[in-house]
């Protein structure tokens, strides 16, 4: 079996707010040192499979210059490796790319050139620790054309996930894209294995712009599409609230996602940087901290990207806070998102009071409490903040009116 | 201007005792996840200097893991890059080890001809400091010298450890003794960093004799070279430290791990980054009853102690209850729950068993068996020992790589004991 691995990561993430302002949604930091890209990237390398094709489409920079040559995944190779594909223009081929079997129909000419005769598709914005040989042996034992990989969701959550129903052969007799209702619980992870032929047969019909919405719907009975269940831990980041939680998750005593796995490591592209150093009046528990933050204040239930400054006095607290942000003295960060390079000022508080009122530009994505702030953002000193309190890439000084934000407001 | 950088790395470093047992001295681990050459590569790097022969001998397996092709210090290149050297059987005359670092520059003469760089620069592996070597290499040019010595001044009571040179107005070196017993001859140390124009090297070190030998840059090379050659100091002011001894290796770890007061090492400095190998490990994690201060503590590190003015290199994992204080703990040691470790340096791969006390009372006997190495309350613990549960070990106290916990006699070791 010749295998290609192509990875969704050109979708535009809107539910993530200020940070997929600034890149896609794979390159978003995760875990203090990784991005959630590292996590399909290892998985790819851990399962043996050395042939990956990244498919990107909005604001791909952050993304390549992270993945480069593949190095950090032993992916620079003269033999397969990873390529990073970008849209373009041909006969025939003029507009943006309309959804994932849009994506890879832009690429088939590739699938053809590689002569592989299973194409593995994964979307770029999951967090898992996932085998793929087992559901590869599964798609050929089976002989299906089609493999989707399916776990069990609570009955409330249907309503997020394409929703299949199996028969007793394991072979997929229904699928319904995000019902509000369902009896059935398997869900969809956006895993889908295909046989090369079978691929590029469905994909010559034009209307098949989506492979969950579009592709899977239509070839249910025309061809032999089996589920594979998978069990384990498996998260899909793409709110914010969903974001905050997971990497919460990893400060348990023993995390769902175990990162500290030498069977199984997450590799990631580190740039070389000191020790934590933790200064004499720090109070430290409960955290992730990654090398080159130097932590002089207090810092509880946080996870923090590398090179993070907490000054004398200032606490952080219940937050994910990116690379190279500085939260000077006795400044207040509490459960809040935090991007890279952010300057919180003396004194300054995020998450101020005790209303919690949802965002008013965007109350759907930011409801729950949290706030959160752009990338190189700059909060003067002394500025309070309320909570759902959106923070723009960039700002500084002179965007701020007041030195009160109330909850659910934006700047 | 071309530039060759030798960096000499085949040094026993017993004074390190168990530390460098398994490894040479510049591959023994430093401020964490650092390894003690990783300073003088990485000044090579940052001062421009690509094409660089490290020197090897005494146990280069670890040395040779770490640096690899050169990767981590953009040192695989087509031109130039890493080379690591090994000593080699050749003609008769070359059945020796290596004598000494005059003699082993000798026999890479051939390697270095065939680089036919126009300066030599010779470094010590073992020396923990940031030195851009650009300025001293113009020094060098516009002295027009010959032999250009890196120079800086020490305290008084310290010049017998030391090189120590006189010099003139125009800082020629005048008189040159190694490491003299009297205290006047100045405080003036080399460094052990050297630049030599090739010609003049080739030609020196293949004058010795049996009755003046070219064995040692230091005992011999230099002080031959002061009559008859242009040999100049070059002053440096920084901070530069020779980690040699367990006690200057364990007080500038420690140093690190407190506050900046200017007069440390700065590892956070974007403009002299110190590059290194690093495995891919996940953050440090702090469990909710850890306590950490005063500390450096590298990836992958899980806390669930208290942790107390102490280096922790990457993996090291603390118990709950367990208490680290004034140590430095070597990748992937394990402390188990309740165990007490103070002054002490443990080394890679160790397992201290549930309530262990190591570093353990006012006792300060030197160690017996090397009571000039171990005698300042430092507990050394080498690689892969097992140390049991439930033990309180003295201060100075030596224990042996690889030790089983059926090679512990009872339940207390006493101070100035050797497992």
């Amino acid at each position: 079996m010749n295998t290609l691995v192509m990875v969704m990561a050109g979708g535009a993430s809107e539910d993530l707010s200020v940070l997929t302002a600034v890149r896609a949604e794979p390159a978003i930091p995760f875990g203090g040192k990784f991005r959630i890209i590292d996590f399909p990237l290892s998985n790819c390398v851990n399962s043996d499979l050395f042939n990956v094709a990244l498919l990107t489409q909005y604001m791909p920079r952050s993304l390549n210059d992270h993945v480069g040559v593949g190095k950090p995944w032993d992916l620079d190779r003269s033999v397969g490796g990873v390529r990073l594909f970008q849209p373009y223009l041909g006969p025939g081929q003029s507009g943006w790319q309309r959804g994932t079997a849009d994506a890879v129909r832009y690429n088939l000419d590739f699938m053809e050139e590689q002569r592989v005769d299973t194409v593995l598709i994964l979307a770029g914005d999951h967090i898992y620790k996932m085998d793929y040989r087992p559901m590869l042996n599964f798609h050929q034992q089976m002989r299906a054309d089609a493999t989707l990989a399916v776990r069990r969701v609570s009955p409330f959550e249907t309503h997020r996930f394409g929703i299949v129903s199996v028969d007793g052969e394991r072979r997929v007799t229904g699928f319904k894209e995000k019902p509000r209702r369902s009896r059935e619980t398997l869900a969809s992870m956006g895993i889908y294995v295909f046989r090369a032929e079978a691929l590029k047969e469905i994909l010559a019909d034009q209307t098949l712009n989506d492979f969950g919405r579009d592709v899977l719907p239509a070839i249910l009975h025309t061809h032999k599409v089996g589920a594979y269940t998978f069990e384990g831990y498996w998260a899909d980041v793409g709110t914010l609230q969903a974001y905050w939680e997971s990497n919460m998750a990893l400060l348990a005593e023993t995390p769902a996602l175990d990162l500290y796995d030498s069977q199984w490591i997450i590799h990631t592209r580190s740039e070389e940087q000191p020790p934590v150093q933790i200064g004499p009046n720090a109070w430290v528990g409960g955290n992730l901290l990654s090398n080159g933050c130097i932590i002089e204040g207090v810092v509880e239930r946080s996870v923090l990207s590398p090179g993070v400054r907490v000054a004398a006095g200032a606490a952080v607290r219940d937050s994910v806070i990116m690379n190279d942000t500085v939260i000077e003295a006795n400044a207040k960060v509490e459960r809040a998102i935090i991007d890279k390079e952010v300057q919180i000022g003396e004194g300054a508080e995020i998450c101020y009071g005790v209303d919690n009122v949802p965002n008013r530009h965007f109350p759907e994505r930011l409801n729950t409490g949290l706030s959160v702030v752009g990338k190189r953002a700059r909060i003067p000193a002394g500025v309070r903040i309320g909570h759902n309190a959106i923070i723009n890439p960039g700002v500084d000084e002179s965007h701020f009116n007041a030195d009160f934000v109330p909850s659910g407001e934006m700047v | 201007m071309q530039t060759l950088a030798v960096l000499m790395a085949g040094g026993a470093g017993t004074r390190l005792t168990v530390l460098s047992d398994k490894r040479s001295k510049p591959a023994v681990p430093f401020a964490g996840k650092y390894r003690i050459i990783d300073f003088t590569l990485s000044n090579c790097v940052n001062s421009g200097i690509y094409d660089v022969a490290v020197l090897t001998q005494y146990r280069p397996h670890s040395l040779n893991t770490h640096i690899g092709i050169g990767k981590p210090w953009d040192l695989d290149r087509q031109r130039g890059g890493v080379h690591l050297r090994q000593p080699y059987q050749g003609s008769s005359a070359d059945l020796d080890w290596y004598r000494g670092t005059a003699d082993a520059v000798y026999r890479n003469l051939d390697f270095i001809q065939e680089k036919n760089p126009d300066l030599v620069l010779i470094l010590s592996g073992d020396h923990i400091y940031k030195m851009d070597y650009r300025p001293m290499l113009t020094y060098h040019r516009e002295k027009g010298a010959d032999l250009t010595v890196g120079v800086m001044e020490v305290p008084l009571e310290e010049t017998d450890r030391f090189g120590i040179m006189t010099v003139n107005r125009n800082m020629r070196i005048t008189e040159f003794h190694e490491k003299p017993k009297e205290r006047d001859k100045g405080t003036l140390a080399s460094m052990g960093i050297y630049i030599f124009d090739t010609d003049i090297l080739v030609q020196r070190l293949s004058e010795g004799r049996p009755e003046s030998p070219r064995i040692d840059f230091g005992k011999d090379v230099i002080p031959s070279m002061i009559a008859q050659d242009k040999v100049y100091a070059y002053p440096f002011e920084g901070y530069w430290v020779d980690v040699g001894t367990i006690q200057s290796f364990w007080e500038t770890n420690l140093a690190l791990s407190g506050a900046d007061d200017g007069n440390t090492l700065k590892l956070h400095d974007p403009d002299w980054v110190i590059h290194t190998r690093s495995e891919e490990r996940p953050p440090v994690k702090l469990g909710p009853q850890a306590q950490v201060i005063n500390s450096l503590i590298s990836n992958g590190c899980v806390i669930r102690g208290r942790v107390e003015n102490s280096v922790l290199s990457p993996g090291v994992y603390v118990s709950p209850g367990a208490v680290v204080r004034d140590s430095v703990l070597i990748n992937d040691t394990w402390i188990g729950p309740g165990a007490i470790i103070d002054r002490a340096i443990i080394d890679e791969n160790v397992v201290i068993g549930a309530g262990t006390k190591l570093g353990y009372g006012e006792d300060m006997t030197p160690n017996q068996a090397m009571p000039d190495r171990l005698n300042t309350g430092i507990t050394v613990v080498g690689s892969g020992a097992h140390i049991p549960g439930g033990l309180t070990i003295g201060r100075n106290v030596l224990i042996n790589c690889d030790r089983l916990e059926s090679d512990f006699p009872g339940a207390e070791i006493p101070s100035g004991e050797t497992v």
